[in-house]
């Protein structure tokens, strides 16, 4: 394995966008490059995984530039992994767009121009590269969300505003590295704002930016006001995908460059904590399936952040472990809730209401994915938890493992909320819609189902079989823990 | 120091005009981001040096560094390509009916 | 063997349960005998084990589960193990062959019938497991499984279902959070280890948190005060999920964990009082509150409240002889409370009504079932010679010898007493409805023995097994050995001989005899009190909950996007607070200082900006714009960036044009804003350009020539074959970035294109342009003007100051001028931008493709051969890209933004 095939998860991509942007009425092509491309690299992706488990760091010289001057692609464990789940991810996308009939004729040529991005934020190992991929994630993304009417309006507007806003200060503070340091390098920046005050003010615009992105609190109520408007196939693709390069870029760059500095690490612990009991409390106040959803992603950043404060392997592994089942949970719970809103008229709790008679098969596609987050065994939720309230009580952060511990509680009765509202009780009468026909009291097409069944499938195989990722998520862990192997890949 | 200080009003106008009501107005206000963050990355040369980076024109020692600069230009063609989109969503939100701000929008007092 | 016994016992559960729907597919309601017949055959694998068990050698099997956290998959088969399985599996067997005649003919009833099997899976590897994270995920799973066999009950069902998920969830939280200390604390979770390193995990300063959290979830489970309130609000599922979960089975799983952890925290002040603190005030208002209920559901439930005080209670006094009795009593409980609820079932189904005081004279028309509800009620009151008797007189001995604080003895006894006396009330209630009183229902007739075989078969059991108790013996004492390690087991006997516990039965007696016969005056006295209700508080620390929310939520709804942009630059300007506060020494400035010019320059800025900040009309805003764009344009002319100049400078004129075209559909002026919000923003806009100002000037300008720029400078020519350095950067070192960012464009460009419809041929060609007297000569004068400057810019790119954005940005402009001339049409005639951004990004993606194909790294540059002896860099080709999509932009934005209002 070599690292030249690091270039195929940008470049494929990109080359199959832009021939399927010459040919935009062949749709049953669409879906067929689209599955095709995003298949061969969720196969490669394990590949490099499978290599950079046993320590190898795979790079790519873009160019054949010497390294360290130039841009460096490069594949730890971590990045491997993300690309890995990144890529499920935007195969069950795709799929379920295809079955919900969404999207037009620009609707794969964005999503893998994303993707395209998506992959190279994961495997790039210059700042300013970063800062591109993110671009190139973020600008099909105002494309996707405001492809229907729902997401012109403020959702779009907001959307959009606050992450060039976010954007800028990514640049900006990209701009200050390389004027206090003079590389954006990751590897030649090993350290830097461990040691320099000034590297560490700089590196934190850098991080308030992606803190921003991955809606950290307080920087997070743009999240719960705008994903909802997006059509529920983007939902999923977002939910999976954008947070989460936010997420992995901060422990990136905290791993790296600050070397998992100890006198920074309170800042991210109360960010964690924050950002968990927000997020929670916000979970259970909203009143509409997705609105829930998506503020209760922002409560599971939190028990990310915390594994990163803890900064031990057993913490970072755990924290990777979540969010890697996490990722595919909150994707099952979305096509769930898309489901429910397609074909049973609207997701506000109570409006469809009953639906565990009428759906059985809906409701067992919500009940397992929602207990997986919810932490109830023996899914994967609860191991990630159980991993992580370890991890935190090892390092004698009881407060941590406590506030966790009770977040899980509130997100058990968050899930019961949706459940009650939604699935539990007297099937609702038939709603007429104007027009006169009653909407119609059948179950959902079983094909609107399947993706999120199938999605449902790794919250019970990570559960019962978690040991495999574990063992990915450990090594992840020892490459942030100590970066050398990293830093001698990719500096020069 | 001129850097600094025209990136200081470059931000406070910007950072003014996107707290303010109507996307036309926030569109602005990003420019002036845009241009400040421009001047920032022309500023992160290390040494302040002024000669045009072009080979063969000049003491090597005294020319600036190029990589900001490349830096600057992404920048703006990407700054650009998304304000051109902006611009197509405030057209939009327009056709569709949408106020491009809320009327009953009540801006920072809230 | 042994091992491969216990595990194909919990296997067959397993599989007894996925096959259970099935076999009712074929066998309606009757599957359930076949189902009994499978429970009884695991208790007689799991009995083959019981010599060995017996004898003191446990059977454990283990597997390495997770080893990253040092779980593993261990089963260990004791004999509080065996034990509990036997209730488990016996219960179930009865209870498994109730349901046939009690569930309605006909109907669906797969679902009861699996979730009641794999219940009863659950709860077996709930007393097997050996591991403490397995005994968390095996209780967790009986919660799932409760809160789904409360659910089956139907729209009233949802409230009790969801509160007991919420109150034994959050004890099995508890659970695991004292799981995890004890993990920590001993390095291990396998529970033979942990509960043998009492000396460690006494010593550290966690065990108080360990024991508490402990308690907390056994009394969510077992419904102590104050968590009880959740099941007799479980009591609306029907009555073998009462029997089996809320009597028999789930509830007592918090009694095997104290006595698990007995092992543990025997004898330790703060788990002794609390124990018995908590176990008696539960059994005391347990069964004052069971006294005064009238629906026999409820008053076994609250009965059984009562009940498992008693044994909380004794499981706290920690004595050996406490320990004993309360694993007798769990047995002998078990037995009369699934026997009373079984007979409740029956009668509710015949007479439709529960209520006690229509249970009146049952003999009569009931004579089997009269004598085995008297039987069973017997035996909850404690009358010898059954087995309540013989369990209870083991309470009381417990009590009275108890010796955790001075006077225990007397106190535990005397409230031990007070409960068993309303519990003998309400006991000898139920006998004296079955066998005496006016026959208030002659309606009501026998059930067929069938029905009534199960209870039957329980309340003999209780019967006989009060004299004959010894049998049991081996069992128990070996289950004692279990909890309190080199202990002496007492022996159990109907018969001890003139005890102080005799006397405490007999006072129980008497005065429970004296609350019958005077029961009316009891009634009013008992209905004068305050009802015992954890509920109401739980209901509203829910709805608070919920409200707490909503505020939250509230603040991620607002419509305009300023507070959601006020966050980001408030942690801007608190980053530069810090800064100002940290930053110690700085490196002195380098460089050269700022010329004159620079400040000019500053000076026009700053009216500009003031000017923008100020603005009312959208024309002079658009106007100011570009007048700040030639302000910084200089600026960076000066700064010794001309490409950069160049391409702003383009840009800006782009980005007017497009503007022009927004322009028509726009208001006039702006909105106007409020005076308050005004201030905030200002206050923060100042706060911002403060904080941005320090930070450039503290943090640039400090540092020597970078490394990276400095190999940029030298190797530029050499290496990439260009003079001008920047390009060489964007299009060869750093090419990956260019690519991505030609990206953005595509993307931008078909985000245009979705947010607004096209004009196809027909519609461009009816357009009237807006200038197109004036212009339309002009732009034939300038079209190929313009053409060639785009292609000059182009080729000198490498060199000079130019490249591919610069000559796309003017092809651009060529474009949008010609709209604005009348001539769409003289944009590129093919149908839309479409195959300009295809061939752009294939360009440029290509390139860097077929450099891997020719087996370098990605995007190095390589020379394409032309067949007249020329070559061709590969790195005009990605410029071409470039330009092919910078135009493709364009044209997409031209025809696009084209506003209808222009087409007649």
């Amino acid at each position: 394995m070599s690292g030249a095939v690091l270039s195929l998860p940008v470049a494929v991509p990109l080359l199959a966008a832009a021939m399927l942007v010459a040919m935009p009425r062949r749709r049953r092509l669409h879906l067929v490059t689209g599955v095709a491309v995003t298949g061969g690299i969720l196969l490669l992706g394990g590949a490099v995984l499978a290599t950079a488990v046993g320590g190898t760091v795979l790079t790519l010289d873009i160019g054949g530039w010497p390294p360290g001057f130039a841009i460096t692609l490069a594949a730890d464990a971590f990045s491997a992994l993300m690309l890995t789940v990144s890529a499920l991810l935007v195969l069950a996308s795709l799929a379920y767009a295809a079955v919900a009939d969404e999207g037009g004729p620009l609707f794969t040529p964005l999503t893998l121009i994303l993707s395209a991005g998506v992959y190279g934020a994961f495997l790039t190992a210059d700042l300013f590269n970063l800062f591109v991929f993110v671009e190139v994630m973020l600008t099909p993304s105002y494309a996707l969300l405001t492809m229907t009417g729902g997401g012109r309006g403020a959702a779009g507007r907001i959307y959009v505003t606050v992450s060039l806003l976010a954007s800028m200060i990514f640049l900006a503070g990209v701009a200050l590295v390389y004027s206090v340091t003079g590389t954006v390098n990751l590897g030649e920046l090993a350290g830097a704002a461990r040691h320099s005050t000034a590297a560490a003010l700089a590196c934190s615009v850098v991080l308030l930016a992606l803190a921003a992105k991955a809606a950290v609190v307080p920087l997070h109520t743009w999240l719960p006001r705008t994903y909802p408007a997006a059509p529920a196939p983007v939902m999923v693709l977002f939910s999976g995908l954008l947070t989460k390069v936010g997420v992995y870029a901060i422990i990136r760059v905290y791993a790296v460059v600050f070397a998992g500095a100890p006198q920074y690490r309170w800042v991210i612990m109360t960010a964690a904590l924050l950002t968990m009991v927000i997020g929670i409390l916000g979970t259970i106040g909203e009143q509409t399936m997705r609105e829930i959803l998506a503020f209760d992603m922002v409560s599971q950043i939190g028990y990310i952040l915390l594994g990163l404060a803890l900064f031990s392997t057993a913490g970072l592994a755990a924290a990777i472990f979540y969010l890697v089942q996490y990722v595919l949970v909150q994707a099952a719970l979305l096509v769930a809730a898309g489901t429910v809103e397609t074909s049973h008229g609207g997701g506000t709790l109570g409006k469809p209401s009953g639906l565990a008679h009428r759906d059985p098969l809906l409701a067992v596609a919500f009940m397992i994915p929602a207990s997986s987050l919810a932490g109830l065994p023996p899914l994967s939720g609860f191991i990630a938890k159980l991993s992580l309230i370890q991890a935190a009580v090892a390092k004698n952060s009881y407060l941590a493992a406590a506030i966790a511990t009770a977040v899980s509680f509130l997100t058990l009765l968050a899930m019961i909320k949706i459940w009650r509202g939604v699935f539990a009780g007297r099937e609702a009468a038939a709603t007429a819609r104007p027009g006169g026909r009653p909407h119609a009291l059948r179950a959902a097409r079983p094909a609107l189902i399947a993706p999120g069944l199938a999605l449902a499938v790794p919250a019970i195989v990570l559960g019962i079989w978690a040991q495999p990722l574990f063992t990915a998520a450990t090594a992840a862990a020892d490459g942030l823990t100590s970066t050398a192997a990293y830093v001698q890949a990719v500096g020069r | 120091m001129t850097a600094a200080i025209a990136v200081g009003i470059l931000v406070a106008g910007g950072v003014f005009l996107i707290l303010r009501p109507g996307l036309a107005r926030i569109t602005v206000g990003f420019i002036l981001l845009g241009h400040a963050v421009n001047i920032l990355l022309i500023a992160a040369d290390g040494a302040g040096r002024r000669g045009a980076p072009l080979t063969g024109e000049g003491d090597l020692a005294r020319m600036a560094d190029p990589l900001p600069q490349a830096f600057v230009l992404t920048a703006i063609v990407i700054s650009f390509g998304i304000t051109v989109y902006l611009l197509a969503l405030v057209r939009a939100s327009r056709r569709t009916g949408k106020p491009d701000s809320d009327p009953d929008d009540p801006g920072p007092s809230q | 063997m042994g091992v491969v016994l216990v595990v194909a016992a919990l296997s067959s559960m397993g599989l007894l349960s996925l096959v259970a729907p099935l076999l009712e597919r074929f066998l309606g309601r009757n599957a359930g005998y076949l189902l009994a017949a499978g429970f009884i055959a695991v208790a007689v694998l799991l009995g083959l084990q019981a010599p060995t068990v017996l004898a003191g050698q446990p059977e454990t099997a283990s597997w390495p589960w997770i080893p990253a956290l040092g779980v593993s998959f261990s089963l260990r088969l004791d004999g509080l193990a065996s034990l509990f399985c036997l209730l488990v599996l016996g219960v179930g067997a009865l209870i498994m062959a109730y349901c046939p005649r009690y569930l309605p003919h006909g109907g669906r009833h797969g679902y009861i019938y699996f979730l009641l099997t794999l219940f009863g899976g659950a709860m077996l590897g709930l007393v097997l497991a050996a591991d403490l994270v397995l005994l968390v995920v095996f209780w967790e799973i009986t919660t799932v499984l409760s809160f789904l066999l409360i659910s089956a009950a139907g729209s009233q069902g949802a409230a009790p279902a969801a509160r007991a998920l919420l109150v034994t969830g959050m004890g099995g939280l508890a659970l695991l959070g004292a799981v995890v200390l004890l993990a920590v604390i001993t390095g291990t979770t396998d529970l033979t280890s942990v509960l043998a390193a009492r000396q460690q995990v006494l010593a550290s300063p966690l065990a108080p948190a360990v024991a508490a959290l402990i308690m907390i979830a056994a009394f969510t489970k077992s419904a102590q005060v104050p968590f009880n309130f959740w099941l007799p609000g479980a009591m609306v599922a029907i009555t073998p999920v009462s029997a089996y979960l809320h009597a028999a089975t789930l509830v007592k799983a918090g009694i095997y964990l104290l006595l698990r952890f007995s092992t543990l925290f025997a004898g330790q002040p703060g788990w002794s009082l609390t124990l018995i603190a908590v176990g008696l005030i539960t059994a005391v208002l347990g069964a004052a509150q069971a006294l005064r209920e009238h629906d026999l559901k409820a008053l076994l439930a609250y009965s059984t409240v009562s009940q498992l005080g008693l044994l909380v209670a004794a499981i706290g006094v920690g004595t050996t002889v406490a320990l004993a009795a309360a694993i007798l009593y769990t047995f002998a409980h078990a037995l009369f409370k699934a026997t009373l609820f079984m007979l409740v079932g029956i009668i509710d189904r015949e007479a439709g009504s529960r209520d006690i005081r229509k249970l009146s004279g049952l003999m009569r028309v009931m004579p089997v079932t009269a004598t085995l509800t008297g039987l069973a009620g017997l035996s909850l009151a404690g009358i010898p010679p059954l087995i309540g008797f013989v369990g209870k007189e083991s309470l009381f001995q417990g009590f009275a010898r108890a010796s955790a604080f001075p006077g225990a003895g007397v106190v535990t006894g005397a409230f031990a007493v007070l409960a068993s006396v309303l519990t003998f009330a309400y006991g000898i209630r139920i006998f004296y409805g079955a066998f005496a009183g006016p026959t208030l229902q002659r309606r009501l007739y026998e059930p067929s023995w069938v029905f009534l075989a199960p209870a039957a078969v329980a309340a003999v059991a209780s019967l006989v097994l009060g004299p004959a108790v010894a049998i049991l013996n081996p069992l128990m004492r070996e289950a004692i050995v279990n909890v309190e390690p080199g202990s002496v087991p007492p022996h159990f006997k109907l018969w001890h001989g003139l005890t102080p516990e005799l006397l405490m039965s007999a006072v129980t007696i008497a005065c429970g005899l004296g609350l019958f016969v005077f029961r009316d005056r009891v009634d009013r006295g008992l209905s004068r009190l305050p009802h015992l209700g954890g509920q109401a508080l739980f209901d509203r620390l829910y709805t608070s909950t919920f409200r707490l929310g909503a505020v939250v939520a509230r603040s991620a709804h607002v419509s305009s996007p300023w507070t959601y942009l006020a966050r980001p630059v408030a942690g801007l300007v608190l980053l530069g607070g810090v800064g100002a506060g940290t930053l110690g020494r700085l490196p002195a400035t380098a460089g050269q200082r700022s010329q004159p010019l620079d400040w000019a320059l500053l000076v026009l800025l700053a009216a500009a900006v003031a000017g923008l900040v100020r603005a009312r009309s959208v024309l002079s805003a658009a106007a100011l714009v570009g007048v700040t764009g030639l302000i910084v344009t200089t600026w960076f002319l000066l700064a010794g960036a001309p490409d950069v100049a160049l391409t702003l400078l383009l840009a800006e004129v782009l980005t007017a044009m497009v503007v022009a075209f927004v322009l028509r559909g726009l208001p006039r002026s702006f909105p106007r804003p409020r005076r308050p919000g005004t201030f905030a923003a200002g206050v923060l806009a100042v706060l911002a350009g403060l904080a941005a100002a320090g930070g450039v000037l503290a943090l640039t300008g400090r540092r020597g020539v970078s490394p990276t720029g400095e190999f940029f400078l030298r190797e530029a020519l050499p290496q990439a074959g260009g003079r001008n350095v920047v390009n060489t950067i964007l299009v060869d070192f750093r090419a990956l970035d260019t690519l991505g960012e030609v990206s953005v464009l595509g993307a931008a460009a078909m985000g245009i294109m979705l947010l607004l419809g096209g004009l196809d041929r027909a519609d461009s060609e009816r357009l009237v342009a807006p200038y197109r007297f004036v212009l339309g000569p002009a732009y034939r004068v300038l079209a190929p003007v313009t053409a060639a400057v785009s292609v000059y810019l182009f080729v000198r790119g490498h060199n000079e100051p130019g490249g591919g954005f610069s000559a796309s940005l003017v092809a651009g402009i060529a474009t949008g001028f010609g709209y604005l001339a009348g001539r769409p049409g003289t944009a590129p005639r093919w149908r839309g931008p479409g195959p300009l951004i295809a061939a752009g990004l294939l360009t440029c993606a290509g390139v860097g493709f077929a450099a891997t194909m020719a087996g370098k790294p990605f995007l190095a540059h390589f020379s394409v051969p032309l067949p007249s002896g020329l070559s061709v860099s590969s790195t005009i080709l990605f410029d071409l890209g470039v330009y092919l999509l910078v135009l493709g932009l364009m044209v997409t934005a031209v025809t696009r933004l084209a506003s209808e209002d222009d087409q007649r």
